[in-house]
């Protein structure tokens, strides 16, 4: 999902920069009102973990490859605006040290998997809980169903972006939507998603056991 | 640190050592849809056609390391690389967002 250098118009890329400085100036606000000791250490850790998540990469049935991000799972566990922190790190890191995603595309990297993905992950787990309830087992699976819809409504986000191209911004990204949508769809929904869903619902069934407090501030009961 | 966290980081670490399955699962694979390093009938007029250039290890990889092995190798050194750089930056991140709190 992370798109590189020349795929994206110079509009498109600095749409995506515009529209994320307010997101990235919300993250910085809810973590100088949030972020307690307590949780910094656990956000360096989720933060490594969505890194190392990222680097395995699964075949995808077309021939292509996907993998998880790990954004839901940071949201889950710390609140989706800890998640834009620390899956922008993660994506900064892989644009400028590993030439992994674009640096002119790291604002649309950015709204994709630190911003859409964690938030449309974490509403989809809450809304799950409300209606599974609070076992464990219902925990996990909501984490997993949170997860699979976040990385795939992600997909779909990157997809637009890029398959607008030949409309908007002829000479980058040659495909258009009638072929970006399926490739993405079909890569996140069969390969990176079930993925995503298995590994966020085992480890948040290892942070309950461990942290509960954690999960308890995510609670759709507390607001 | 807390002893789950203790646990949760030799898991992390374990996961490490498997990474370079990552790149050799997926070795006859293209590239992610999207992913791919350059267009090849795309523009390049504004940006360069891949910014890898400047990337001291581009693919999570140190140049030149092409066959299975060596491109293992570098993959784990990456990862390794990437793990501590994630830590130190969220950490930096977090002291600054202290330090903007206190003021």
């Amino acid at each position: 999902m992370h798109i590189p250098d020349g795929y994206l118009g110079p509009l498109t890329c600095g749409v995506m920069y515009l529209v994320m400085i307010p997101i990235w100036w919300m993250a910085a606000k809810a973590a100088r009102e949030k972020l307690g000791d307590k949780s910094v250490p656990v956000l360096a850790m989720l933060t490594a973990i969505s890194f190392l998540v990222m680097m395995f990469n699964w075949p995808v049935p077309d021939g292509t490859t996907a993998h998880m991000v790990g954004g839901t799972l940071i949201a889950i566990l710390l609140g989706p605006w800890a998640a834009v922190i620390g899956v922008t790190i993660a994506l900064v890191i892989q644009a400028f040290f590993f030439g992994d995603g674009g640096i002119t595309a790291l604002g649309a990297n950015s709204f994709n998997m630190a911003f859409v993905l964690p938030f449309v992950g974490y509403y989809v787990y809450r809304g799950m809980r409300k209606i599974l309830g609070d076992k464990p087992s219902s925990e996990m699976l909501a984490a997993g169903i949170g997860a699979y819809v976040g990385i795939n409504v992600a997909a779909i986000a990157a997809a637009i972006e890029f398959g607008i191209q030949p409309y908007i911004s002829p000479g980058y990204c040659p495909y258009g939507l009638n072929l970006a949508i399926p490739a993405m769809a079909f890569a996140h929904l069969t390969t990176a998603g079930p993925v995503a869903a298995v590994v966020t619902a085992l480890v948040v069934g290892y942070i309950r056991k461990n942290r509960p407090d954690l999960l308890a501030e995510a609670a759709p009961a507390e607001g | 640190m807390e002893e789950w966290m203790k646990k949760a980081w030799i898991a992390i670490g374990f996961f490490v050592l498997i990474v370079p399955l990552g790149i050799l699962i997926t070795w006859n694979y293209g590239d992610a849809w999207g992913e791919w390093g350059s267009v090849s009938d795309g523009n390049t007029t504004w940006v360069p056609k891949e910014y890898s250039g400047g990337a001291p290890l581009p693919d999570y990889n140190v140049p030149g390391w092409e066959n299975k092995l060596m491109a293992s190798l570098g993959y784990w050194i990456s990862a390794i690389i990437g793990i501590v750089m994630s830590v130190i930056t969220v950490l930096g991140v977090a002291k600054a967002i202290e330090l903007w709190r206190r003021e």
